[in-house]
């Protein structure tokens, strides 16, 4: 085993507030430059550049994670990373019918766009993809496990879009993987984990985990999260 | 002005919590951040929101808030109905959009 650097909460060119050099295969040689050796990408509501960045993970030698950042009915923020392309696929049709059909104005929000691998634009997203889900947080957290995917709300400690500011306080019923946190390390019953929530390529590298893991997989990175055979989180960056 | 007034004057839905329909109003707040209503309502205010996580009545105990009303159709899930019951505090419900029931209890309570 050994140490990982994991950045699981990157935000391609689907995401309206991703910039437009925000490409998958841009992410992926700036992630690599940087020493992150797994990534997860996880557009605003939406998995669609998923599988593209996969495939571009794999010729470029980077490991990268399926994964959304869910804006439940509460408002509340939540990573939901998946295992695999099938349970993705089921994920991407859950955020299909819980979409809210408000449009996007790309002049004011932003371009949601996704890509081919030769990052040709082969669809624009007409709805503006942060909007709420009409899901609560419990059936999202319930979907997420359903499906074998890990379940982690998002900068807990930010003054918008998180459990505190939309909650007051994290539901005793919840039973979330892992927490991702942007400040001071908290004391809490929850995994504790640091990403990037990257925009732009500038930011990429600068925050991030680090885990200790066999090799840089989804299944691992579920193991340190349980504390499984060792796997385990060494530390966060400031 | 007790609850039941309020209930009775804006044809508000009760959802669950019958027991606190005679506790007291004297003011209220209208949020939909719980970081908000923690930090801010003063005791005694009756919470218009259309949050509807269950969360909202534990903020309503801690603060000491006499009833909750969900606006614009908005309906509370079972986990919350059970919480209002347990606690006896009133979950109430309208059609009405926040600002509207907001100021129509505004002027009921002839807050200047």
């Amino acid at each position: 085993m050994r140490p990982i650097r994991a950045d699981i909460h990157i935000h391609s060119v689907l995401s309206p507030c991703g910039s437009l050099d925000m490409s998958p295969a841009s992410i992926i040689a700036r992630a690599i430059e940087t020493g992150l050796e797994m990534i997860a990408i996880s557009d605003h509501n939406s998995t669609l550049n998923c599988n593209l960045a996969v495939a571009l993970g794999n010729e470029a030698g980077l490991s990268v994670l399926r994964g959304a950042e869910v804006t439940t009915a509460e408002e509340v923020h939540c990573l939901a990373i998946l295992p695999d392309e099938k349970a993705t696929a089921l994920f991407q049709d859950f955020l299909g019918e819980k979409m809210q059909h408000i449009k996007n104005v790309p002049a004011k929000f932003g371009y949601q766009l996704v890509l081919d691998s030769d990052e040709n634009i082969i669809d624009e997203v007409e709805y503006f993809l942060p909007a709420a889900l009409t899901a609560s947080i419990d059936e999202v957290e319930r979907v997420v496990h359903s499906l074998g995917g890990l379940f982690i709300p998002a900068h807990i400690d930010r003054p918008a879009f998180s459990i505190f500011s939309q909650l007051g306080f994290m539901p005793s019923d919840l039973t979330p993987d892992a927490v991702e946190v942007t400040g001071k390390i908290p004391q809490m019953k929850y995994p504790v984990i640091r990403n990037s929530d990257s925009h732009t390529i500038d930011q990429l590298g600068k925050r991030y985990t680090t885990y200790m893991l066999e090799e840089p997989t989804f299944q691992e990175l579920a193991m340190a999260f349980r504390g499984e055979n060792e796997r385990r989180i060494i530390s966060v960056t400031p | 002005m007790k609850v039941i007034d309020l209930v009775n004057e804006l044809k508000l839905h009760l959802f669950s919590g019958k027991e606190g329909l005679n506790n007291d109003v004297s003011c209220g707040y209208t949020s939909d951040l719980l970081s908000d209503v923690m930090g801010h309502a003063e005791a005694g205010s009756i919470w218009i929101t259309i949050q509807t996580h269950k969360n909202v009545m534990a903020i309503a105990s801690l603060k000491d808030l006499p009833a909750i009303i969900i606006s614009s159709g908005e309906k509370p899930g079972e986990d919350t109905i059970e919480q209002s019951n347990a606690e006896g505090i009133p979950l109430l419900g309208t059609e009405m959009r926040s600002f509207e029931v907001s100021g129509k209890i505004f002027n009921i309570l002839g807050i200047k």
